[in-house]
């Protein structure tokens, strides 16, 4: 198997068919999601899958869902200000889940005893409509400097999933997800999809090593422009706060696959499906040197 | 003010990476508002193949290692309950009762951690998520829990005896003329001075001052919970 083949094996090993069990949660809690909202406003709310999911960019290892709630630029269905269409939205959720507010979404999360703060990696994104084109929308912003935010969902999507570069950005995406490296998805794929360009004929380990070096080189943050707000949508803070985590572990990835290869970066390809993930536990248990007992002190 | 481990204790900060980079690449160490953090993902290794992975975080107390680490999953794969051993108000995992790792000898390093009570808590979750039990077993909760612990280490289950030779471990220096903590009313010289001369051998006196001091917390909020059971909450 030559890298580019392991590459797509990696790959395969990330892939969430439709019948796969994580697929049928995600729609699972999506119904749930959308009866909440139809049953506090109504049929108005436009309501869309965003994301990965829309983009094609959906790794089995962090999946999420973003589904969006955008209302027709007339309606006051669900409040006449943003913020309200934000906090009655919110609202609304938190008859189901533990709602998570982060700067546009709302993170759902279990309120069961069974499921307590269990992510269900589902954000719902509220808005409206700028106009009747039901093109460019306006979202709330909680506690940033502009409360409101123009963007486009269709734009947002094209823009990645018509890139020709998605598997690079699923291999880096999984890349970032095991470094534990925090940086907004949406501005590292507007990152790959910059650097790739005018790669996208080469192989896909050219392409990955090609952004690793040119993090890695760049001393100063890679300017990035958010393609459905160019010049109101600031992406600069972000990319700041991340810099220093991606320049170390991209120089450090460099120098894995120069001494030890691709495998020390993304593991290895297990051929054996015969077993189990709970079997495989099950069996590792019984050769455990030094077991212990987990313990709670509440309760 | 006593500056952060790390600091103090340069060399540890610098095996704890390089224990790291050989064996968990996929962790990294993060230094953030003057704490110590691991990040990362988290391989479940079943021989050289990784059976299932975790997001994780672990945050490095203050006097690390004479505390022990914070673990997080951050994934939001396990849900805060403490029948997933995970506290139900801040998230944090409870591989271990604290006191059970302080007392190995390899605790201050960050590799055995991970290989230990991290990787038996994930192997746990992994048979847990699929209705299987806990495979080593699991402790009771609160106070309970404790005594099950400390009771294996000490060889006493009874809660009176635990907190006298936890009292007389947790002084500086032994005297024979002191009652044994058995019990029995007898002197220490006389009753089980060797076997409490053994068990100083691998629990610190402040090991052992922790240890009473997690006693009294439960304790007290045991009674606290029995006398206004309107009280409890999820906090």
């Amino acid at each position: 198997m030559d890298t580019n083949e392991y590459l797509q094996s990696v790959l395969s090993g990330q892939s969430l068919g439709d019948d796969s069990a994580e697929l049928k949660e995600l729609q699972t809690q999506r119904a749930v999601v959308e009866k909440l909202i139809r049953e506090n406003f109504g049929a108005v709310p436009i309501i869309r899958y965003g994301g990965s999911k829309a983009k094609g960019t959906i790794i089995k290892e962090y999946y999420d869902l973003d589904i969006v709630c955008y209302l027709p630029s007339n309606s006051d269905a669900a409040g006449t200000t943003l913020q309200e269409i934000y906090e009655n939205v919110r609202n609304c959720l938190n008859k189901g889940y533990i709602v998570e507010e982060k700067t546009s979404a709302l993170r759902l999360k279990g309120n069961a005893a069974d499921n307590y703060m269990r992510d269900f990696h589902i954000d719902v994104v509220p808005g409206r409509f700028i106009d009747e084109d039901k093109s460019d929308c306006f979202i709330h912003q909680n506690g940033a400097d502009k409360c409101r935010l123009k963007t486009n969902l269709d734009v947002h999507i094209s823009h990645v999933k018509d890139c020709g570069v998605v598997d690079a950005i699923r291999l880096l995406k999984l890349w970032k997800t095991r470094k534990g490296i925090r940086v907004k998805q949406f501005v590292f794929e507007l990152l790959i999809i910059d650097l790739i360009d005018g790669k996208k004929a080469k192989p896909l380990s050219e392409q990955l090593m090609h952004v690793w070096e040119e993090i890695s080189a760049s001393s100063d943050p890679i300017h990035v422009e958010d393609p459905a707000n160019p010049s109101g949508n600031d992406l600069a803070d972000v990319m700041k706060s991340a810099w220093p985590a991606l320049k170390s572990e991209a120089t450090n990835t460099l120098n894995t696959i120069k001494w030890s290869g691709w495998e020390a970066v993304f593991g290895t390809v297990s051929a054996s499906k015969s077993a189990t993930v709970a079997e495989k536990a099950q069996r590792a248990s019984a050769f455990v040197n030094t077991p212990n007992k987990p313990w709670c002190p509440r309760g | 003010m006593k500056a952060p481990w790390y600091e103090r204790n340069t060399r540890l900060l610098e095996a704890t990476r390089t224990e790291l980079t050989a064996q968990y690449p996929d962790l990294r160490v993060v230094i953030e508002h003057g704490t110590v953090h691991i990040r990362g993902s988290f391989p479940v290794m079943d021989g050289a193949e990784v059976m299932d992975r975790f997001l994780i975080e672990i945050k490095f107390p203050f006097d690390y290692p004479e505390s022990i680490p914070v673990l997080r999953e951050v994934g939001g794969r396990i849900p805060w309950h403490e029948d997933r051993h995970v506290i139900p108000g801040n998230g944090e995992a409870c591989p271990i009762v604290p006191e059970e790792w302080l007392i190995r000898p390899d605790h201050d390093s960050v590799l055995a951690f991970l290989n230990g009570p991290v990787r038996n808590f994930f192997l746990g979750q992994i048979l847990v998520e699929s209705g299987q039990p806990w495979p080593f077993g699991e402790r009771s909760h609160g106070l309970p829990g404790l005594i099950e612990a400390y009771g294996e280490i000490l060889g006493t289950f009874d809660e009176h005896a635990l907190r006298r030779y936890l009292d007389c471990l947790s002084k500086e220096a032994l005297k024979g003329h002191w009652e044994c903590p058995c019990g029995s009313t007898k002197r220490l010289r006389d009753c089980h001075l060797n076997e409490v001369k053994s068990l100083r051998e691998r629990i610190l006196p402040r090991v052992a001052q922790q240890a009473l001091n997690r006693l009294d917390e439960l304790s007290a909020r045991q009674r606290k919970n029995t006398t206004h059971p309107t009280s409890r909450r999820i906090e």
